[in-house]
């Protein structure tokens, strides 16, 4: 009976399963082939980076070597190369017969010593066993048979067959000393062979050497046989991971990784084994112009490279980034979130530097941040936010005086140890006892010696710090002696509409607030009278504003500095009598402060103790107390030593720069309302006021703003973007627009925006006014803000490890320490300190004519090597080199702008002329050296060359007399032998133009002869037989250049057109 | 509808697996309850012919003429399981060639992450730490959770439903599962990803997860609330516990007797109840409280921002 066909298929076993299968199986295999993929290329992008670098990089030494090797062609084809290769062919042809001589020698000798060579160990092993037998054996017999025995060893024979001249071989037996002697005897001859052969050809290499030089010499860039090296290299590398790793200084001989850096994998155009320095890559050579995606070209900067082996420093250090990552850009360069030290942004670069150079102001390399970090100081943001290096005088001032008490503290108690330990010495039992007792009192003593000098020291450093202490605003205790009433209101509404390019920020202030601000300050000023002027001469006031060296520092309009104020409007809001005591002395201060009473000091505090009221460098104490006092203005205006008459002129021009009727502000009668005095106290608290101005009460009041000295590494999460994150993580600008960098929700995107608009972070936000944040607008312009965000970003824990860091000692501390002074009183306002920047003064108009160039204050490039430091030292102290005749200038009395006296404590000063002397790598102290006295002869002949008319020196040199001294152009030769170093003056006298281009002082006076210089003009006759050096025997005559001398010669000069007078007749 | 925040969650991936279980597991709940309905089908069909009960052996289908009576594991399980096993395989390859782990960035103590969460698979046990004290969610709880699994096959007296997918013959069992595990553990888990932003604060899905966000929230005791707290002496430490231990064993109580109720609803039921043993029931009746616990008080924080019912200087629940 058949089975009925089933009604449906069995659901499981009918049911194949092979076509799922095979897709998936199939599915498994792709994703492994993925996976394979992935693992091999897409993990490892920079792979393709290194192909595409072998065909660019390829294809472009193939150009080059076409390039250098045609440059080549016309180099060799030249006459001095010709002529070159000619001697070096005549030098190789010359050697030639001598050579194949010495050479076959060699050759036999070497064939005979190897001969030797393999003999040799044979008969010393053979002998010195015996030998050692011999000092082993015991008793006399025994000894006496060995030493026959070595005897007979000795003899040998040893047998050896030796090659001769002709090729022959000859059998010889050598004793054991004949063995050795003709051992090293053959020896010996090598040696001399080799060393004859070397001699042989010295001449050709040398030749050969000239030749390569010739060529490397006229030749930019790689020879062609070094770019062919390259190229077969090029095309031989290794597609591989390369990296640098450094490892720290071993501990325990345990070197830790402290680096590893793979950045070249991609950036493979800076590895240097690869692409020699000599090989300049960029974008546009490899042809990969307008690519973004090109990472080939070689570092932009070699000379930064120079000083920064990337070899021990490595990339990320400096610029940021992952250099671990390798698995993609945005993780090479660490820019996501959970990479704390991102890559900086291109304009940013500079920040990198800051990480170890934040005690450097200038930087060669790193002019953004450089920029930065003066903005930082000249617009006074560490008033308000503490920044390590910055103006931190108060800070030393606190610690100073913490050191005296604990250090008078420390004396006190070893007195009373020292009575203590007499008194025991008396009552001591034995002799020994009392001895050590006295012995214990003696070192206290010695203890305490110590301790006073360094409490005077001290002393000294307080004093100079007070004076060091400025504040970036003037101070605001004057302002009733100072300022027009109305004006103030005015200002503080918006400093910047009132002048434009004020360092006052603009605080966003209510009506109320600059009322209660106003009456504040003007209630709390001194009340003080100053000594009412006469008025001046405008227009003479003019011209000396302009040519005395004011203008290094301020403007007027658009013409002249930007380190001080400008004075455009000056005359709406000053008050006449107090600009001229200004002009006068800026430091003149018209109360003392005593900051142990905290308070001004008034003509009361003297009367009670009978005293007159004079305060000074010499009365710097308080009468009060005794502690020393603020008696000066904290402000970084020098005195230029002015006449009054002069001042007043000056004044009555600065008063005539209005642009409107002062009349016109409008009256603030609150500013006398005593009720609005409390609230402006307060405001002054709250905004911090006092960190740019001198303020009664608020003298010492500390900074409100955050420190900024690590702000760069200060966590994401911790900087306030308020309401604005999450329109920063998703990349709207606070105004709503679109990001064009994208999110900006990082350090960069902080500070950018935070700098354009301090308020920004309160958009949206509902506060009470004095909740608002209190930053003030500073008013930047953008390559500003870049500079800033530049500097902060670089503020940080540095990521270099630590064996890398900057810390400099000696000269290099020296500059460090040297650039900050420099800044702070701005130098650079009159003279020129760096090479390829020009002094302000130097940008002005006026100087441009060619009469007044010679007016500009000297330039200070290379002044350490010129200037004696004993002398610079008296200098920066006394510009005037004199006590009774101060106005004027000590060196260049010639010269309109005047050199003017900063009152630097012995701390700048000190730290001035170490860094002039380490900026031209002068040693400290200096040791002048020996100037050899001159003959009577050499005398008479100096004199006739000082006084040539081919070389008329004293022309244009200063000679003290005024008439002539009114048109001369340069120093007196009085000064000399103090103020300047010999080496240096014989330098400059053979060529003035290289050390300082444009100089007055006439090039080419001296001409090389043999081994000696000598004048270039007509040489006077009694210089026929002088063998000695001309410009060696002036500079002699320069240092021992005395005044009788001086108008010796005067009398002999032909009158100038300007030394009318007779006297120099008189003299003869 | 903040579309990027709610985008910036899911795409994380640390919560694809959460995502995935949004969808994964009301799949397998259905994928499984459709299987059990089948079967509680074929039951009744089988019940309803006692010939065919006889002959029939496999489970699923009822058996046919002209079928296998038996099917061997090989190949017929064996080839299901390896297409099971390489599509895992491919999935698992594709996600890790796609997907990295966030390596994040250094650790550190001053600075701890906001919001700060447990691995997804410890979110339920996170967000218990709203509403108890930290020992009794950290240590307590997850001790009961464990030892309950532990005890589940020696509380189990129903001696049907092994070894092929019913619903009808475990409705107990699998409710109490469901409820347990999707209800409290997955929902939790899905809360703490999804739900829980910045200081912990409750944010809808779409709400931008603001760190300033600033909410007003004040929880209270029970004993403080309403006429509670009128009650003499209740704010001295011996009310609150003597009014913490009655209120408490008021909900014990109360969840007893509701359990009790559904162990002995249906015939079935009472069926299987009168198979425990007292000790065993006692079990189940304290673990399934508990676990009733849960619910009542998240209810009870987050409808009537309660924060303890029982207040001890020792321990707050």
């Amino acid at each position: 009976m058949p089975n009925p066909p089933p009604v449906e298929p069995d659901p499981i076993t009918s049911k194949s399963l092979s076509g799922p299968v095979l897709v998936s199986s199939l599915l498994l295999i792709v994703s492994l082939v993925w996976a394979l993929y992935d693992e091999f290329y897409g993990l490892r992008p920079w792979k393709n980076y290194q192909s595409r670098f072998r065909a660019l990089y390829s294809s472009y030494l193939q150009k080059l070597r076409g390039q250098q090797a045609e440059e080549e062609e016309k180099i060799r084809a030249s006459e001095g190369y010709k002529k070159l290769e000619e001697q070096w062919r005549a030098a190789r042809e010359a050697i030639a017969p001598r050579e194949s001589e010495i050479r076959a020698e060699q050759n036999l000798t070497e064939r005979q010593l190897a001969v030797l060579t393999d003999l040799l160990p044979t008969a010393r092993g053979l002998v010195t066993s015996l030998i050692y037998k011999l000092e082993t054996a015991e008793g006399a017999s025994a000894k006496a048979k060995l030493q026959r025995e070595v005897e007979e060893a000795k003899k040998g024979p040893f047998r050896a067959r030796v090659p001769q001249k002709d090729d022959t071989l000859k059998d010889v037996n050598f004793t054991y000393d004949e063995l050795i002697s003709e051992y090293n005897r053959l020896r010996e001859r090598k040696a001399a062979l080799a060393s004859q052969i070397s001699e042989l050809y010295a001449r050709a290499n040398r030749v050969q050497k000239q030749l390569d030089e010739y060529l490397s010499e006229r030749l930019a860039g790689p020879r062609a046989s070094d770019v062919e090296r390259l190229q077969s290299s090029a095309k031989r590398f290794n597609v591989e991971i390369r990296q640098i790793h450094v490892l720290s200084t071993p501990t325990f001989g345990v070197p830790e990784t402290v680096l590893v850096d793979r950045c070249q994998s991609c950036h493979i155009g800076m590895d240097a084994n690869l692409v020699p320095p000599t090989v300049t890559l960029t974008k546009a050579a490899l042809g990969v112009d307008g690519s973004t995606d090109a990472p080939f070209t070689t570092h932009p900067n070699p000379d930064l490279l120079k000083i920064h082996d990337p070899k021990r420093f490595g990339c990320s250090p400096c610029h940021g980034g992952n250099g671990r990552a390798t698995t993609s850009v945005v993780k090479g360069h660490g820019r996501h979130k959970y990479w704390l030290w991102p890559l900086f942004y291109r304009e940013n670069f500079d920040a990198g530097c800051q990480q170890c150079h934040a005690r450097d102001l200038v930087l060669e390399h790193a002019p953004t941040l450089t920029a930065g970090k003066e903005l930082f100081r000249l617009r006074g943001c560490m008033g308000c936010h503490r920044f390590q290096g910055f103006d931190d005088e108060d800070e030393q001032l606190r610690a100073v005086q913490q050191e005296i008490l604990q250090q008078e503290k420390i004396r006190r108690e070893n007195e009373l140890e020292i009575a203590r330990s007499n008194e025991k010495g008396d009552a001591a039992a034995t002799n020994e006892e009392a001895q050590r007792w006295y012995r214990r009192a003696q070192r206290l003593q010695a203890d305490n010696n110590r301790i006073d000098a360094s409490l005077e020291q001290l002393e000294r450093r307080s004093q100079g710090l007070l004076r060091e202490w400025k504040k970036i605003g003037p101070n605001l205790k004057e302002v009733r002696l100072k300022l027009r009433k109305e004006w103030i209101p005015v200002w503080l509404e918006n400093p910047h509409t009132w002048r434009p390019t004020t360092k006052m920020p603009r605080f966003r202030l209510d009506r109320d607030e600059i009322e209660a601000l106003s009456a504040f300050l003007w209630q709390s000023g001194i009340r003080e009278r100053i000594p009412q002027q006469p008025r001046g001469n405008p227009v003479r006031g003019k011209e000396l504003f302009e040519t005395r060296g004011c203008m290094g520092c301020h403007a007027v309009g658009e013409t002249g500095g930007t380190f001080a104020a400008n004075l455009s409007r000056l005359g709406e809001k000053a008050n006449y009598d107090y600009i001229v005591r200004w002009i006068h002395n800026p430091r003149e201060r018209t109360l003392p402060y005593c900051p142990y009473e905290k308070r001004d000091l008034t003509a009361e505090d003297y009367r009670k103790k009978g005293l007159p009221f004079v305060f000074g460098p010499e009365n710097s104490r308080c009468p009060n107390d005794g502690h020393e006092l603020q008696i000066q203005q904290m402000t970084v205006m020098p005195n230029l030593r002015l006449t009054w008459e002069e001042a007043r002129d000056i004044a009555s021009y600065l008063m005539t720069l209005r642009q409107e009727n002062p009349d016109s502000y409008p009256a603030a009668p609150f500013m006398n309302d005593p009720k609005l005095k409390e609230r402006g106290r307060f405001l002054v608290r709250h905004y911090g006021c006092a960190g740019c101005h001198e303020i009664a009460g608020y003298e010492e009041e500390g900074r409100i703003g955050t420190e900024l000295t690590n702000e760069g590494s200060k966590p994401i999460e911790r900087l306030d973007f308020a309401l604005l994150t999450e329109k920063a993580k998703r990349g709207i600008l606070p105004d709503g627009s679109q990001s064009p960098r994208g999110k900006w929700y990082d350090h960069k995107g902080f500070f950018e925006n935070k700098l354009g608009n301090p308020a920004t972070y309160d958009q949206g936000k509902v506060k009470e006014p004095l909740e608002r944040l209190r930053m003030p607008t500073p008013n930047l312009r953008p390559d500003e803000i870049k500079g800033l965000t530049t500097m902060l970003l670089g503020s940080m824990d540095p990521t270099i490890p630590e064996q890398f860091r900057y810390r400099p000692s000696g000269p290099q501390k020296d500059i460090q320490d040297g650039w900050w002074i420099v800044a702070k009183y701005n130098c650079v306002g009159c003279h020129q300190l760096r090479a390829t920047e020009p002094s302000v003064l130097m940008t002005l108009p006026r100087y441009q004519d060619p009469d007044w160039k010679e007016q500009l204050p000297p330039p200070l490039v290379g002044a350490g090597a010129r200037l004696n430091p004993d002398w610079m030292q008296q200098f920066l102290e006394n510009p005037a080199l004199s006590e009774s005749q101060l106005d004027r200038n000590g060196v260049r009395t010639y010269l309109r702008a005047r050199m003017p006296t900063f009152n630097f404590s012995p701390d700048e000063i000190r730290k001035l002329v170490r860094f002039f002397q380490a900026l031209s790598s002068q040693p400290l102290p200096y040791v002048p050296p020996k100037v050899e006295p001159l003959t009577e002869r050499e005398r008479i002949l100096a004199r006739q060359l000082f006084t040539h008319p081919a070389a008329p020196c004293l022309k244009c040199h200063m000679t003290g007399e005024p008439a002539h001294d009114r048109t001369a152009t340069a120093p007196n030769f009085l000064t000399a032998r103090e103020r300047l170093k010999p080496a240096w003056t014989e330098r400059w006298l053979l060529d003035p133009g290289r050390i300082q281009p444009g100089t007055g002082m006439p090039t080419g006076l001296f001409r090389r002869e043999g081994d000696r210089w000598i004048f270039s003009g007509p040489t006077p006759a009694g210089f026929r037989d002088y063998r000695g050096d001309h410009s060696d025997l002036l500079v002699r005559y320069m240092f021992t250049f005395t005044p009788e001398e001086q108008r010796l010669l005067l009398g002999r000069m032909p009158a100038s057109p300007g030394s009318g007078s007779g006297e120099p007749q008189g003299k003869k | 509808m903040d579309w990027h925040q709610l985008w910036e969650i899911t795409s994380a991936p640390d919560n694809i697996p959460i995502v995935a279980m949004l969808f994964l597991i009301p799949f397998y709940v259905w994928y499984g309850l459709r299987q059990a309905l089948a079967n509680d089908r074929l039951l009744a069909q089988l019940e309803a012919d006692p010939q065919m009960a006889k002959s029939h052996h496999r489970k699923i289908f009822p058996w046919k003429e002209g079928w296998e009576r038996e099917v061997h594991t090989w190949p017929y399980l064996m080839r299901i399981e390896l297409l099971a096993a390489i599509i895992v395989t491919f999935i698992l390859m594709v996600w890790s060639i796609t997907l990295n782990a966030p390596l994040e960035e250094p650790a550190n103590p001053n600075l701890t992450m906001n919001p700060a969460k447990a691995p997804w698979y410890f979110l339920g046990l996170q967000e218990m730490l709203v509403y108890f004290d930290p020992w009794i969610a950290g240590v307590l709880m997850p001790t009961l959770i464990i030892v309950g699994l532990m005890a589940i096959p020696y509380l189990d007296a129903n001696p049907l439903g092994n070894g092929y997918y019913t619903f009808r013959q475990r409705k107990f069992a699998i409710l109490a599962f469901c409820f347990g595990f999707i209800v409290l553990w997955v929902s939790m888990i899905i809360i703490g990803t999804f739900i829980r932003g910045p200081g912990w604060m409750w944010f809808w899905p779409g709400q931008t997860w603001d760190h300033n966000r600033l909410v007003f929230e004040v929880n209270r005791d029970l004993h403080e609330v309403g006429l509670f707290s009128w009650i003499p002496g209740i704010h001295s430490v011996v009310g609150k516990i003597l009014f913490g231990a009655i209120v408490v064993g008021a909900y014990y109580a109360a969840a007893g007797w509701l359990i009790h109720k559904l162990c002995t609803a249906t015939e079935f039921n009472r069926k299987i109840f009168g198979r425990m043993s007292l000790i065993q029931y006692l079990t189940l009746q304290f673990f399934l409280t508990t676990m009733l616990a849960l619910p009542v008080k998240m209810l009870a924080r987050l409808l009537f921002r309660i924060k303890y019912v029982w207040v001890t200087p020792w321990f707050n629940t």
